[in-house]
């Protein structure tokens, strides 16, 4: 304690006091301070030296324990002062900025808008990604459900609907399943007349404990038991949340009354709760399936597949463990029914898996170009705000010289780039949002049900990275050239000749050449997309689209419960039909072309050898008048008349049907179809039913252009009485104004029948490529924005070359050299970085090219016809905006130049 | 030293410094050779403790410091009122005057109470 506090400061500590302040040293010097006036003190008291040295430490009290007391109190003030001083210097950061961004509106404007479409582009791609792929199902535990289905190498069938009967076996014999419930496959458009008007709703069949499986409460009523699945229990149904609201106003006493659909009397038992949804299943509400116990046992309840089964896994049972004892039931199903069950194999797959994955691919694809959009736009914003560095690099510099320190320069630039950054997120946001009810306007084309902006949690950490990955990206721009501000140099006259400079249009062209390559990768999706739709588009759909009229029927069973009678009454309609004005003819159809195919069966025909079966025929039931309508020719023999009917009490006339080219084809090459007789089942028995072919037509395609026409035979609807059909009438004017005629028509026939779905054909057909064409149309904007943004920026690289080099080429003026000259030199400039993005550009589609793969048609995705043109396209934009660029910017007389020093 | 009395003597000390600075800026020894000298060596404190309590109200804003030369040449810390200070020292110094006029009142009491009176 006593003698080192009484030492002179040694020199060391003068020094470094020098250099800067010492806290440490203060507290030193202030405690010396005092322990030597008191001892000074002392000694002219009287007291020795030593005594009063010692006295006055005494005196003191604990020195180390208030040094280390002092320097504790410092310590924490001068941390509470620094926060204010960072505060106060971020606010002046945020002020500056802000300044210097409202005193350049066009640099502002410009960047904050590039930003906010890409931004919004992203966002509206990322919500529908969202939606669909990423949000789980809104059900219990959703991971445990599974999606059961059968699968046939023999029919081609992979992933098709379930038996029955199989599915109750699978139930029954797969311990690992809790339980199994069903909704058939097919929406059923039904008319439901409760209390008000009649209603025209989409219906879903399922299973009692469909509801109970899938693991959702209700938001009114109940739900159907087990048992309701059976026709010996009352027929219940459930209402959609959606449809609860808007058709019958919430009202809580709907719940227990009874609905009649299409006839039939249903109990309204529950309302699902709102947001219940399966993605690709709509449904406005479900409805008990009804089956008859007795049918359980029968042939068919075996033979025909229509229902999707879903079961859920019991806890702690792995995928593949139920998998591969669904398989080993199937196998046992095999073999204990050969007729229904040869070759049927059955496999499972994770629920929401398979409801979405065949817009995944797609999905992927989107969002995959759109990050390669803001990628670019990240880039392009880097480029503005590195020309407006060096611009500013005077001013930098000067500040630079006024004391401001590197990480505050640093700081002032990043602070910037976040303001844009969230401007332009802001921004984009509210692009997204609108974009989003755009795509409302103009469907999406059944690649979301509905999209609406996911503004959750998984949103936020999107928008929060891709934020952070273009603020990096389009910061380190201008952090790299701030790096290289020196005083002296951008202070000389004539500073953008500074090092710098030089740097800085090295960096520029980089960030161009990489915008050129995401440019042709974009360019080239879009080129590929569009051939692959005009591909779908010329696919010949086999009839006349243009003027035909299209909606749907369904006479209810109560009041048209014989075959005889729903005839009747489709004859009354189409006779109906026909007298209205403008319209030429009309018919009735199983199901309209260009949706999705129609039942199959298996078929024979004969005089062929028993094992020349056929399998996959489509059947469609129609009235004589459809080949008419829409205009599908005839190319033998003849079609339908009023004559080829079944009448209920004499011998029936000769059953009918028409086969379309395809069929005759592929099982009559050599041979005149007319005259085969044909019958529906795989190994006819001695009272099969024969039908006679007397007419061979066009093809039409059945479902979407990609999947192709299938074999098909059409059958009179007299022979072959369908409650469901659709309506089709071929108007001489436009189809749409038909809809309330129409509609008039049948409510004077029986006001309990609804037109469901009304559309024109033309409709129905654009809807079928409606995917397609949205993909088409978003990354053709994608790849035109991206273009847009390239070109600029190559326009701005060589502008700013040219500025730098302007006395240069001023000197070259004035001895003689053209604008030719000046403008090769140009050319040489910006060929390289063109030339270099458009080698990536193209090595990026060809390694992107398996991932297109599922998604064109009649193209192949590294078709180099598609490849070379979007090369050519940039190559050739390039260099006439470097043409462009190097005419206005370099016409400056040269004496005006070499005056500018 | 116990808890309360430490924080009774904090809270006195503060407002002698306060005090003493009034009269215009001194170091920390010529504050406590004041104190000792006006009040008659009564209160002689643990000039140790002085410090810690100049740099606390420093940091409150009281005080301002500045280095400077001392009378035997050595450099030393003076101290300064600020505004925020003079307004401490007010309201400290009446606080006190009301504090100690109630001590007052209950020392100098004539009158027992109710309690004792019956005696």
């Amino acid at each position: 304690m006593g003698q080192e506090q009484m030492s002179p400061v040694p020199m060391w500590r003068r020094i470094q006091r020098f250099l800067g302040a010492d806290p440490a040293a203060d507290i030193e010097d202030e405690v010396r301070h005092h322990l030597e006036m008191r001892a000074r003190d002392l000694e002219s008291r009287g007291m020795s030296a030593d005594e009063a040295r010692a006295e006055a430490v005494r005196r003191f009290g604990d020195v180390e324990a208030v040094r280390r007391e002092v320097a504790a109190i410092d310590d924490a003030a001068g941390r509470s002062e620094r926060r204010k001083v960072w505060a106060g210097d971020l606010a002046q950061d945020l002020r500056y900025a802000f300044r210097s961004l409202w005193r350049s509106p066009g640099f502002t404007f410009a960047a904050v808008g590039i930003l906010a479409l890409a931004i919004g582009a992203n966002t509206a791609v990322f919500s529908a990604v969202n939606s669909v792929l990423l949000k789980p199902l809104p059900l219990a535990d959703p991971d445990r459900l599974v999606m059961l289905w059968e699968e046939n190498p023999e029919r081609g069938w992979y992933q098709e609907t379930a038996a029955p009967a199989n599915m109750f076996d699978w139930r029954e014999r797969v311990e690992e399943f809790i339980d199994v419930a069903a909704y058939l496959s097919f929406p059923d458009p039904v008319t439901l007349v409760g209390n008000g008007d009649p209603l025209a709703l989409t219906a879903r069949t399922v299973t009692g404990n469909f509801f109970s499986v899938l693991g959702v409460a209700p938001a009114a009523g109940r739900f159907p038991r087990d048992e309701e699945t059976w026709s010996t229990s009352e027929a219940v149904m459930v209402l959609a949340y959606d449809t609860w609201v808007r058709s019958f106003g919430e009202d809580p006493s709907i719940v227990g009354s009874i609905a009649r659909l299409n006839g039939v009397p249903y109990r309204i038992v529950g309302v699902a709760p709102d947001g219940f949804r399966l993605p690709g299943v709509e449904a406005d509400l479900w409805r008990s399936i009804q089956w008859d116990p007795a049918d359980m046992v029968a042939t068919s309840f075996r033979r025909a597949h229509y229902v999707r089964p879903i079961a859920r896994l019991r806890s702690g049972v792995t995928i593949e463990e139920a998998a591969a004892r669904l398989d080993a039931v199937a196998v046992s199903l095999e073999a204990e029914y050969p007729e229904t069950n040869r070759l049927m194999g059955a496999g499972l797959t994770p629920l929401h898996e398979f409801l979405v994955g065949d817009v995944s691919a797609t999905l992927k694809f989107l969002l995959g170009a759109v990050a390669l959009l803001l990628l670019l736009a990240s880039a392009n914003v880097g480029n503005l705000l590195l020309v407006r560095a060096l611009a500013r690099q005077r001013e930098l510099a000067v500040r630079a010289a006024l004391g401001a320190g590197r990480r505050r320069l640093v700081r002032q630039i990043l602070v910037e780039s976040l303001i844009l950054s969230g401007l332009g997120g802001a921004f984009g946001v509210l692009v997204g949002w609108v974009s989003l009810r755009l795509f409302g306007t103009f469907g999406t084309g059944r690649l979301v049900d509905k999209v609406h902006l996911a503004l959750d949690f998984r949103f936020l950490v999107y928008l929060f990275a891709i934020l952070l990955v273009g603020g990096l990206v389009f910061s380190l721009a201008p952090l790299a050239l701030s790096g290289r501000v020196s005083v002296a140099d951008a202070l000389r006259e004539g500073g953008q000749r500074a090092s710098a400079g030089q740097g800085a249009r090295r960096i520029s062209g980089a960030l161009v050449a990489g915008e050129v390559a995401i440019a042709v990768l974009l360019l080239a999706g879009a080129i590929l997309l569009s051939r692959s739709f005009s591909a779908l588009q010329r696919v010949e759909p086999g009839f006349q689209s243009s003027g035909v009229f299209t909606g749907g029927l369904a006479p209810p069973a109560s009041t048209y419960g014989s075959g005889g009678e729903i005839v009747a009454f489709f004859d009354e309609v189409i006779e109906g039909v026909e007298a209205l004005p403008g319209v030429e003819r009309a018919a009735v159809v199983r199901q309209l072309p260009l949706t999705s195919a129609s039942w199959t069966s298996d078929f024979s025909i004969a005089g062929r050898a028993p094992d020349e079966y056929g399998v996959e025929v489509v059947h469609r039931e129609i009235s004589p008048g459809y080949f008419e309508v829409m205009r599908v020719p005839l190319l033998r023999g003849r079609t339908f008349t009023p004559y080829d009917r079944s009448s209920d009490d004499q011998v029936s006339t000769e059953r009918v049907i028409v086969v379309n080219e395809v069929l005759a084809r592929q099982y009559f090459p050599d041979e005149d179809p007319i005259g085969a007789r044909i019958a529906f089942t795989r190994t006819p028995t001695d009272d099969a039913v024969w039908w006679t072919v007397v007419g061979v037509v066009g093809t039409e395609l059945q479902a979407s252009p990609a999947e192709g026409a299938r074999i098909e035979i059409f059958a009179p609807v007299a022979q072959a009485p369908t409650r469901g059909m659709k309506l089709v009438v071929r108007t001489n004017g436009s189809p749409a104004s038909f809809g309330r005629p129409i509609t008039s028509l049948l409510r004077s026939i029986d006001p309990e029948i609804v037109l469901a779905d009304p559309a024109t054909m033309e409709e129905v057909r654009q809807a079928a490529t409606a995917r397609e064409r949205l993909m088409t149309l978003m990354v053709t904007a994608f790849a035109t924005l991206a273009l847009t943004l390239a070109l600029v920026g190559v326009y701005g690289v060589i502008a700013q070359a040219l500025r730098a080099r302007r006395r240069e080429m001023a000197i070259r003026v004035a001895l003689g050299a053209t604008r030719v000259d000046l403008l090769t030199m140009s050319i040489r400039q910006s060929l390289p970085m063109l030339a270099a993005g458009i080698v990536v550009g193209i090595a990026g589609a060809l390694l992107a090219a398996r991932f297109a793969a599922s998604l064109v048609y009649g193209v192949e995705p590294r078709d180099p016809a598609t490849l070379g043109l979007a090369a050519s396209l940039l190559l050739a934009m390039g260099l006439a905006a470097t043409i462009l660029s190097s005419t206005r910017v370099g016409t400056a007389h040269p004496s005006a130049v070499l005056r500018e020093e | 030293m116990p808890d309360r009395e430490l924080e009774l003597l904090r809270g006195t000390l503060d407002v002698l410094i306060l005090k003493t600075l009034s009269w215009g800026p001194a170091h920390g020894y010529a504050i406590a050779n004041w104190i000792e000298e006006v009040t008659g060596n009564i209160l002689a404190i643990e000039e140790g403790s002085l410090y810690p309590a100049l740099h606390r109200l420093e940091r409150r804003g009281c005080l301002e410091s500045s280095w400077g030369l001392s009378e035997n040449n050595r450099r030393a810390k003076y101290y300064a009122l600020t505004e925020e200070g003079r307004r401490a020292l007010r309201a400290e110094s009446s606080a006190w005057a009301r504090f100690s006029e109630a001590v007052g009142m209950v020392l100098g009491s004539a009158r027992a109470p109710e309690w004792a009176r019956s005696r």
